[in-house]
């Protein structure tokens, strides 16, 4: 496959389906109940990309950063404190033993089902997302530490221990490298949760954001053409947290982890 | 470098397996290794040979008998008496140079590189400094697990079927090197294997070991100058009363 | 090596807050919050919640005039997409007061949370509305159908009680389904529902699209009909008095300048469409207009007497166990002490409320 089918498949493939769309969105009666025109969308971000009255700059930009900003700042406290928390939940026996069932147990239960909590917790609209972007992500990325942590093959740690060195020395110096590869894995996929929560905790719990927008869209007169406008831009800026995530895993204190292509 | 001189007494280990029966492991294990020697534990896969080198390591613990390193008691694992394990035993995320200098932490910044560049250069991986493991064949990562631990300057090898994942031809090569480098350095040497050649070409002595549970059949010398040859005499002959204390038969 | 990927992230986390802080609120509102975090800030101010809905208009037209006012105090509104979080705002303070319709006030008092009613926040403004091309004429024609109502804990409920009584019909005639406003109309032109009865803007939505009608306004059925009004925490009023009645004062102040005429009812559609509600003002102009007294924002009191037929309708259909005593969920005194004297608001000045409060 060659760079020009690269980008031409995709390109291709995109055409498709706004041509799909279009012929399926104009069959209807006109009214708010139609699903917009892919026109209608292109439209609608007239209205997204103007500022606000009284406002400078794009309306749009100031959710966009507020998503990514609550979104990042809440990654960043599940992964400085979930990794070295799951490093320690991986590596203790005592630890595990006496965490490891309520770990399991906080698990499924879906961050949405925090936000009573965080309302009641937290005061400010940041802080409350924030939080709920920490629960969504927290516990992934401790388990997936936890569970590389009991992957480490015993004899890197019979290696180290035999050249003398603490346990600490072994957490930092074999442990954490050997579990840096499925670590970053989780990274990913807990970034990805987080973009997902942060939509649905904006709906309810805040005054702006991208979830937001949708839920406004909603009370100006059902603006479906905002809303999927709105979702188009969510959807290309996930890609374009996952994309910056994925270069991550070309580190090569990273990529020695994954099997080699060709 | 000095050497260490390892006492052993009366070893014998069990496990406990499944359905609550003891398996009986080693039984009645008795030696002395001399500062310096190079001895070879051979015996058959599965005898308890891994085990026995793991309790001399410190890694396990016996349930009868001593071990006594240099007059003193044996109480675990040391930086001084060091394990060589098989090729994926170095690590995968650190190149060559920071494999080898894994255990040199204690040092200075200037010894530790003097000697990391020494360890590389004497097992001829010259130039492959800031390689990647993924990046090496088989036998170059042995070659760094064996510099990782030649690089502390171990008072004691333990080497446990190190070339056990390398193709005929390459552990020829290794053994050659092997053998060469300790005995430059002389560390105490105690190499497993189940190969009986690999026993006559590199040990000064080779502690013969039964099935489970594995006891010691016969210590046998080997009084051979090095370099060792395959065909010649008196290689045959102790490889014959290998053979038949074995109970191989030495025909197919 | 490490450390350079610390600060990287901790340099590249602070840059994101400052731009978020650039985008959002801006920078005078973040150094107000700092301020009032340690020590007070200049004026005496207060945060009350609505929601986008013509029933609380109200609320974003005081937040107006006391912003453009150099003396009083602020009182701050707060936009919310939906009630439930904005009962647990109330209940936990962060809100000093809320609009909310009197039947979950009632119910936020039964579940001993110290809230009072102090005012209505206006009368009529709910409709019944049918598709465009139904053949209904009054309320019995919908017998046996599907109706939207916006909650369970809703006054439209309450009117259908009502509508049921006088015609000889009960509640377990229809089939309610509750449903969220904003989708009503498109639950309307699927055919996914007979008719819907619900507050402002939502039956003027469905009028303006063509695809509905409205079958009945609640002026025409049941006059001075009390659907929102503003709830107040008890220790803010037991904490300042004067404070609550300067509020009191401007709903009702606002209210009747309102009811001045046409002119003052299309500069708050101006004003509250383009900064407080995001909804074409041209909507909210037909709602305040066609008929003029779709919605009215005088007689803002809260009396007994219709708050006793309230709570019987509310027992009578189940919505609560028994009856509340008035006095129990109401503070009526700012109300009756409020003054009679219309309060203008300033006109549409381009400039947006933010803005406004940063020039003070």
């Amino acid at each position: 496959m060659n760079r020009l089918e690269r980008v031409l498949l995709p390109l291709f493939v995109a055409a498709l389906i706004i041509a799909v769309w279009s012929v399926w969105a104009s069959g209807g009666s006109g009214g708010a109940t139609d699903f917009p025109t892919p026109l209608e969308v292109w439209r609608g971000y007239g209205h997204l990309l103007r500022p606000a009255h009284g406002e400078h700059g794009p309306l749009i930009l100031k959710h966009i950063v507020s998503s990514v900003f609550r979104t990042s700042f809440g990654f960043l406290a599940a992964v400085g404190l979930g990794i070295p928390f799951g490093l320690y939940l991986g590596w203790s026996a005592r630890a595990h033993a006496s965490l490891d069932w309520l770990v399991q147990m906080l698990r499924p239960i879906s961050p949405i089902a925090w936000i009573p909590i965080a309302i009641m917790i937290f005061r400010g609209d940041d802080l409350r997302s924030i939080f709920l972007i920490f629960v969504a992500a927290f516990l992934p990325i401790v388990i997936s530490t936890s569970a590389a942590v009991h992957s480490v093959p015993s004899m890197y740690l019979r290696a180290a221990s035999n050249f003398g060195l603490s346990d600490f020395q072994i957490l930092q110096r074999v442990v954490f490298p050997a579990s840096l590869p499925q670590i970053v894995l989780a990274l990913r996929v807990a970034a990805g949760i987080s973009w997902i929560v942060i939509v649905a905790a904006e709906m309810v719990a805040v005054q702006d954001g991208l979830g937001w927008l949708i839920t406004d869209a909603r009370y100006q007169g059902a603006r479906t053409d905002l809303v999927v406008g709105t979702m188009i831009v969510i959807g290309l800026l996930g890609w374009g947290i996952d994309s910056l995530l994925r270069r991550l895993e070309r580190h090569p204190r990273v990529s020695w982890g994954y099997p080699r292509n060709g | 470098m000095a050497s260490a001189r390892i006492e052993v007494r009366g070893v014998a280990k069990s496990f406990r397996q499944r359905g609550g029966r003891s398996l009986e492991v080693l039984r009645d294990i008795d030696f002395t290794i001399e500062a310096g020697e190079f001895v070879c534990l051979l015996g058959p896969s599965g005898c308890g040979k891994s085990t026995l080198l793991s309790i001399i390591g410190g890694f396990e613990k016996a349930d009868k008998g001593t071990i006594t390193v240099d007059g003193a008691p044996l109480s675990g694992p040391d930086p001084r008496r060091v394990f060589v394990f098989q090729e994926y035993g170095i690590f995968p995320w650190m190149s060559v140079s920071e494999n080898v200098g894994f255990g040199l932490g204690a040092l200075g910044a200037e010894e530790r590189s003097r000697r990391v560049a020494h360890w590389i250069g004497a097992v001829g991986l010259g130039g492959f400094e800031n390689a990647l493991p993924a990046e090496l064949s088989g036998g170059m990562r042995q070659r760094v697990a064996l510099a990782r631990s030649l690089a502390v300057e171990p008072e004691a090898l333990y080497m446990d079927e190190p070339l056990g994942a390398l193709d005929s031809l390459t552990r020829q090569q290794m053994r050659t090197e092997i053998s060469a480098l300790c005995r430059r350095s002389k560390p105490t040497v105690l190499f497993v294997t189940h190969d009986i050649d690999e026993a006559l070409l590199l040990a000064d002595r080779i502690i013969v070991m039964s099935v489970r549970p594995a006891h010691i059949i016969e210590i046998v010398p080997v009084a051979i100058t090095h370099p060792r040859r395959f065909g010649e005499a008196d290689y045959v002959a102790i490889k014959r009363h290998l053979y038949r204390l074995l109970g191989l038969r030495d025909e197919v | 090596m490490k450390w350079k990927l610390l600060g990287a992230v901790v340099g590249g986390a602070l840059a994101l807050y400052a731009l978020h802080i650039t985008t959002s609120t801006g920078w005078g509102p973040w150094v107000e919050d700092v301020k009032r975090t340690f020590g007070g800030g200049a004026r005496e101010q207060m945060i009350v919640g609505f929601l986008p809905v013509t029933c609380h208009l109200t609320c974003p037209v005081v937040d107006w005039t006391t912003r453009h006012s150099d003396s009083g105090s602020l009182f701050q509104s707060k936009k919310y997409s939906e009630f439930p979080t904005m009962c647990e705002d109330l209940t936990e303070g962060k809100l000093g007061a809320a609009f909310l319709n009197a039947p979950l006030a009632i119910s936020l008092v039964s579940k001993n949370v110290n809230v009072k009613l102090v005012s209505l926040g206006h009368r009529d403004g709910s409709a019944i509305v049918v598709p465009a091309k139904s053949e209904a004429k009054e309320f019995k024609d919908l017998v046996g159908k599907k109706i939207l109502i916006p909650s369970k804990f809703s006054n439209q409920q309450l009117w259908m009680a009502r509508l049921c009584k006088q015609n000889g019909l009960k509640l377990t005639d229809f089939e309610t389904i509750v449903c969220p406003p904003p989708d009503m109309p498109a639950m309307l032109e699927t055919g996914k529902c007979a008719a819907y009865v619900v507050g402002e803007p939502f039956c003027a939505l469905a009028e303006l699209a063509g695809t509905g009608r409205v079958l009945l306004q609640v002026k025409d059925s049941w006059p001075g009909f009390i659907s929102c009004g503003l709830v107040v925490r008890q220790d803010r009023i037991d904490q300042d008095r004067e404070l609550i009645q300067e509020l009191v004062d401007g709903i009702h102040g606002s209210g009747l300048w309102l009811e001045q005429g046409l002119e003052n009812r299309a500069s708050a559609a101006e004003v509250v469409g383009k900064y407080y509600y995001n909804q074409d003002p041209k909507l909210l102009q037909f709602v305040l207009s066609k008929p003029v007294d779709r919605v009215r924002y005088d007689h803002l009191t809260p009396l007994k007497p219709d708050f006793e037929e309230i709570m019987g309708l509310a027992v009578e259909i189940g919505m609560f166990p028994k009856v509340l005593e008035f006095e129990s969920f109401t503070d009526a005194s700012f109300s009756l002490s409020a003054s009679k004297l219309p309060k203008a608001m300033p006109p549409d000045d381009g400039k947006g409320p933010e803005t406004a409060k940063a020039a003070k």
